[in-house]
């Protein structure tokens, strides 16, 4: 059966209010360099 | 002088390639064979098939790359691979003319990525069935075709039914044909069409946003959240209807034939689908000094090469054994051949397996993406830089180590396009390290939806293409 699991507005605002998005680009930038440069030294 | 050879110019191939270039490649002889004479940057053909992007900037030749970097380049598809001692060399064919030619190796790498098993599955496929498939350019470019012809009809007033996921009850790469079904439902939307699709999300995940990785789980607010929860919101926002445990059997016109794991059989119609075929590896010729086939000592069954893997675990055992994984992708009979990207032998699956009362077992097999390609391939090349330096390897990175980051678009436009970013880390879960149920790094991984995810996707097409190119700073850049 299929839920009516669904985003809230909320959520759904936040997914398109850029200033904010900028800041969770800038944060997963840093998640995923930080930890794909310390690969290159393995 | 030593001779490396590389099989294969892909994520894998590719970067193994540079590395051996820039490091090795002025005193050293390194070679690529390729059956294609560019680089396809895979990720975005899924642009390429709802005729987003066109097919040429997902391409860019190979020659004049490797030629800086002091690499030769020859343009064949590998056949045979004569590994025993004392006559090392794959035989290829030349590609336009069909000349057999030898390549004498010291060091080989394998990297061909996989054989689509389209005749896994009767009636899947573009070339002689009635699926379409994203997985080579040449796919892509059909599935646009048919797609766009798809389109006329909705607008004429005709309703139709888009099936996209996996083809096989074995099928992987699901993070493939999710970014697809997201595409079709925000391109259809933007077309004004959406309202005459019916999209159905098939797949032999065992649950929704399992991905063949067992779902990915982080910690926000110090809740944690799952995948399966998370891509139901994404597919019920959408009004995409999902299926899945369910094995594809066979293809009709217009009929999809599966199981589900309950042995059910069943049958969905369809206009348009897209559905992901079982990969296996490529069907070379294994060949003994004395002319025997000796695949056994190199590949399994399926064809992917075996490495330092430890095989034959049962699931319970693997996913308790993070070091199963292999950690310098070298084959134990023979330690100058590498296997990296697709082509290496996984010790088994990431996801749980099922096998239904009727003995069909649906289960996802392990995504190799093409940040893990890309890994493997530095470490495989700068390995055989210390062999050939020191004697001895220094690198080593397993899948249950490393981190992986899919970003699934919907739409492509960088104001009010949309995309689910996707980091887990480490890809294989290692529940030695990480004391929690996932054995994941809860804070590292990331699952989050938003305009970001967009610029990420658009980010990543043209960093990725630039170091491709080996420009300027490419090795900056993180594989
Ligand atoms: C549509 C799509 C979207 C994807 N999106 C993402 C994503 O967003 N993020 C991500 O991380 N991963 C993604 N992936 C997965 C990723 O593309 C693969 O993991 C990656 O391409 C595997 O790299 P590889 O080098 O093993 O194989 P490939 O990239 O397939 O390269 C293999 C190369 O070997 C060559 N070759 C084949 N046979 C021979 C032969 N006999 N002789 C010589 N050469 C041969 C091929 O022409 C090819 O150039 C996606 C995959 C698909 C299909």
């Amino acid at each position: 059966m299929q839920s009516e699991q669904e985003f809230s507005k909320a959520e759904k605002f936040w997914m398109n209010f850029k200033l904010y998005q900028l800041w969770r680009f800038i944060v997963l930038n840093i998640k995923v360099y930080t930890i794909a440069v310390q690969s290159k030294w393995r | 002088m030593a001779k490396v050879l590389v099989i294969g110019a892909g994520f894998a191939g590719h970067t193994a390639a540079l590395y051996l270039g820039n490091k090795i490649g002025r005193q050293h002889e390194i070679t690529v064979i390729s059956n294609r004479d560019v680089f396809g940057y895979v990720p975005s053909w899924v642009w390429v098939g709802v005729g987003h992007m066109k097919p040429e900037r997902t391409i860019f030749k190979l020659k004049p790359v490797y030629d800086r970097m002091n690499i030769k380049f020859v343009h064949a598809a590998a056949k045979e691979i004569h590994p025993d001692i004392g006559n090392q060399y794959v035989l290829g064919e030349e590609v336009g003319t069909g000349r057999e030619i030898r390549l004498d190796y010291d060091y080989l790498v394998i990297a061909p990525g996989p054989l689509l098993n389209f005749a896994g599955t009767p009636g899947l496929g573009p070339e002689n069935g009635y699926t379409h498939s994203i997985c080579s350019l040449p796919h892509a470019i059909k599935a646009r075709e048919a797609y766009l012809a798809l389109c006329d009809r909705m607008k004429k007033g005709d309703k139709v039914k888009i099936v996209i996921g996996t083809g096989h009850p074995g099928a992987t790469c699901q993070g493939a044909a999710f970014e697809y079904i997201v595409n079709v439902h925000k391109d259809l939307l933007k077309k004004g069409l959406r309202d005459k699709a019916d999209i159905l999300w098939l797949s032999n995940e065992p649950a929704l946003g399992d991905f063949g990785v067992n779902g990915v789980q982080i910690k926000r607010n110090g809740i944690v959240q799952k995948s399966d929860e998370f891509i139901k919101s994404v597919f019920n926002d959408h009004g995409i209807r999902y299926q899945v445990q369910t094995g594809v059997t066979k293809v009709e016109e217009g009929k999809i034939h599966w199981q589900n794991y309950e042995g059910e059989e069943g049958t969905t119609e369809f206009d348009f689908s897209m559905l992901i075929p079982q990969f296996k590896g490529q069907p070379f010729k294994y060949i003994g000094n004395d002319g025997s086939d000796i695949s056994s000592k190199l590949v399994n069954p399926a064809g992917f090469v075996l490495v330092d893997g430890k095989y034959g675990l049962s699931y319970p055992e693997l996913s308790q054994t993070p070091e199963a994984w292999p950690a310098q992708y070298q084959n134990p009979s023979y330690s100058n051949i590498f296997a990296a990207g697709i082509a290496f032998a996984p010790p088994g699956p990431i996801s749980k397996p099922f096998t239904n009362k009727n003995n069909v077992a649906i289960a996802p097999a392990p995504p190799r993406t093409g940040m893990v390609s890309g890994v493997i391939g530095r470490v495989v090349a700068m390995n055989i830089v210390d062999l050939i330096k020191t004697g001895r390897m220094t690198h080593s990175e397993r899948m249950s180590e490393m981190v992986a980051a899919c970003v699934a678009s919907m739409g492509d436009s960088l104001w009010d396009g949309n995309a689910v970013t996707i980091v887990m880390h480490p890809v294989v879960p290692d529940r030695k390290k990480y004391k929690n149920e996932f054995g994941r790094d809860l804070f590292i991984s990331h699952l989050e939806m938003g305009v970001s995810g967009a610029w990420m996707k658009f980010m990543l097409h043209y960093t990725f293409i630039w170091k491709f190119k080996a420009q300027l700073g490419w090795k900056l850049i993180p594989e």
